[in-house]
């Protein structure tokens, strides 16, 4: 293993050092034009390109190491990705009891299902090298799909308690009186998504491609490879933003029906703006 | 018998009850439909309701005025219990409202926003909306004779957006009716109508209840509209009631 480490620091590595020079030389190049405008970015920049090119040193080492490990050990990298996005995702959701909690199992179903689908149909092999790069792509949008959808929806419910009360107060299912704002929010947590696949090929070239044409690989094979992924991501990406309103539904009214997400009570001209408090379910 | 009280624990509500201050027109009162006991609700360290003891009976109105942020609309909030109690309770009929499913609840309480909060569609879209909820459908003719008694006859396939602010709240005043309730609770009904509009509304209320046999709860801070509507009044500060009784007589003595 460290026989592998040690050659993949060879001159590959040094060849890469000399390439991020180069694109580091590009970047100052315009900071020096921004500055020349007084835009001031330049401390910023350094910083920001040092810290990129250290880590990104230091996960290539890691992976290094651990691409030569076993399938459970991918498995274990897998959920911890998922764990990291499902804490990305929990941010949008403050003030909503156990949101941590459902965008986990929204991150894990979405991801978790495509990614078993995949090796079902030996779309992507049960190989560490290949189901950790292919299964991260696929959790990272799954994470932003359920962080979006997540977002809208409690924006939606929010903005809209007027309506959600007026419907309780009719005797509505609770579920009824979100319904639009569910499916709003779940379509547009897609949108970006079906954007992407309907601009591949004409606007961009994705990476999984452009990375299977230089190591060789036919490009019309690695084209529908391609297009498969993307699939995959839209997939997992509407099973998560699904996921995650549904559970979120069941969230945001207690058990007897009342809207537990909407603007403190304060009595009016107390306070300018008010918080969203999520009350104790009954 | 006649009686306005003026304390900040009113003890036991059936003397408010008994205190009824309708006009010499109205017929007296029936039993009590809704009555709350000890009704309650703080968030935080805040009370916006204290210890509340009232009962309206079939056809009769109460006002609840007060200034802002006395507790008005939190107090008719939890008479049908879109927000809980933190303590006491409501009787709907003698029965303790957390026994009955909230959706049967709501349908028999009734309530009218300050703002019509009306579903895009069509106006009847939104008055079958309830029966709707129940799997029931509202024939054509059903829909059509409770616009006219609302003085929207032909108004069936308007589509909400072009209605005016007092036509709206005449169709969120119908969509109510449209579930039959027993108790029809009013938050600032016509608070953003006009003054032609405010009476319109006003002879609607009256006559309706007197119709329908509700008890009726309006939150209101014009005083010369629970003057002219209700039977009792009840005066909220801080969240408890400070005045109770005949309209006139509270109104005129706070």
């Amino acid at each position: 293993m460290i026989a592998e480490l040690q050659s993949s620091i060879g001159g590959d590595v040094l060849m890469g050092l000399a390439q991020a020079v180069g694109a580091i030389a590009l970047c100052a190049a315009v900071v020096t034009l921004c500055r020349w405008q007084a835009i001031r970015v330049g401390r910023e920049a350094a910083a920001s390109m040092a810290r990129g090119l250290v880590q990104m040193v230091f996960v290539g080492m890691v992976l290094a190491l651990l691409l030569q490990g076993s399938l459970l050990i991918g498995s274990l990298i897998l959920l911890m990705m998922t764990v990291a996005a499902a804490f990305t995702a929990a941010r949008r959701l403050q003030g909503l009891d156990g949101g941590l909690l459902l965008c986990f199992w929204a991150i894990a179903a979405g991801a978790g299902t495509v990614i078993a689908a995949m090796i079902a149909t030996r779309s992507l092999r049960a190989d560490i090298s290949i189901l950790v790069p292919v299964g991260s792509m696929i959790i990272a949008n799954a994470m932003n799909a359920c962080a979006q959808a997540a977002e809208r929806f409690r924006a939606e419910i929010v903005t809209h308690v007027g309506q959600i009360e007026a419907g309780l107060s009719l005797g509505a299912e609770p579920a009824a009186t979100v319904a639009p704002y569910l499916q709003s929010a779940v379509y547009a947590s897609l949108l970006p998504r079906l954007d992407m696949m309907k601009s591949l090929g004409l606007v961009w070239i994705p990476g999984v491609m452009a990375g299977m044409m230089v190591s060789g690989a036919s490009p019309v094979y690695a084209a529908i490879y391609q297009f498969v992924v993307v699939a995959m991501i839209l997939a997992a990406s509407g099973i998560a933003g699904l996921v995650v309103t549904v559970l979120m539904r069941s969230r945001v009214f207690t058990t007897a029906a009342q809207l537990a997400l909407r603007p403190t009570e304060v009595p009016s001209g107390s306070r300018a703006s008010v918080p969203i408090e999520s009350e104790r379910r009954l | 018998m006649t009686k306005t009280a003026k304390s900040d624990d009113l003890g036991d509500a059936a003397t408010l009850t008994d205190s009824s201050g309708a006009g010499e027109s109205r017929p007296r009162r029936a039993m009590t439909v809704l009555e709350t006991r000890h009704l309650s609700r703080s968030v935080g360290q805040r009370l916006l309701v204290r210890d509340v003891n009232v009962q309206v009976s079939a056809g009769e109105i109460l006002a609840v005025v007060g200034p802002s942020g006395a507790g008005k609309s939190s107090f008719l909030r939890l008479l049908n219990r879109l927000d809980e109690p933190t303590a006491g309770t409501v009787l709907l009929e003698s029965r303790d409202y957390r026994s009955i499913a909230p959706r049967e609840l709501r349908r028999r309480i009734g309530m009218v926003m300050q703002t019509a909060f009306l579903f895009s569609g069509t106006v009847s879209a939104n008055i079958s909306f309830g029966p709707r909820q129940r799997g029931e459908a509202m024939a054509p003719t059903q829909i059509a004779t409770l616009l006219e008694r609302v003085g929207l006859s032909g108004f069936s396939d308007r589509d909400v957006g072009n209605l005016s602010g007092g036509e709206a709240q005449r169709v969120a005043l119908a969509r109510t009716l449209a579930n039959a309730p027993e108790v029809l609770l009013l938050d600032e009904p016509t608070s953003a109508l006009d003054e032609a509009s405010v009476r319109g509304v006003e002879e609607l209320v009256l006559g309706l209840v007197q119709e329908r046999r509700m008890a009726c709860v309006i939150v209101t801070h014009n005083r010369e509209q629970a003057v002219r509507l209700a039977d009792r009044t009840i005066v909220m500060e801080a969240g408890r009631i400070v005045a109770a009784g005949a309209t006139r007589e509270v109104l005129h003595d706070s």
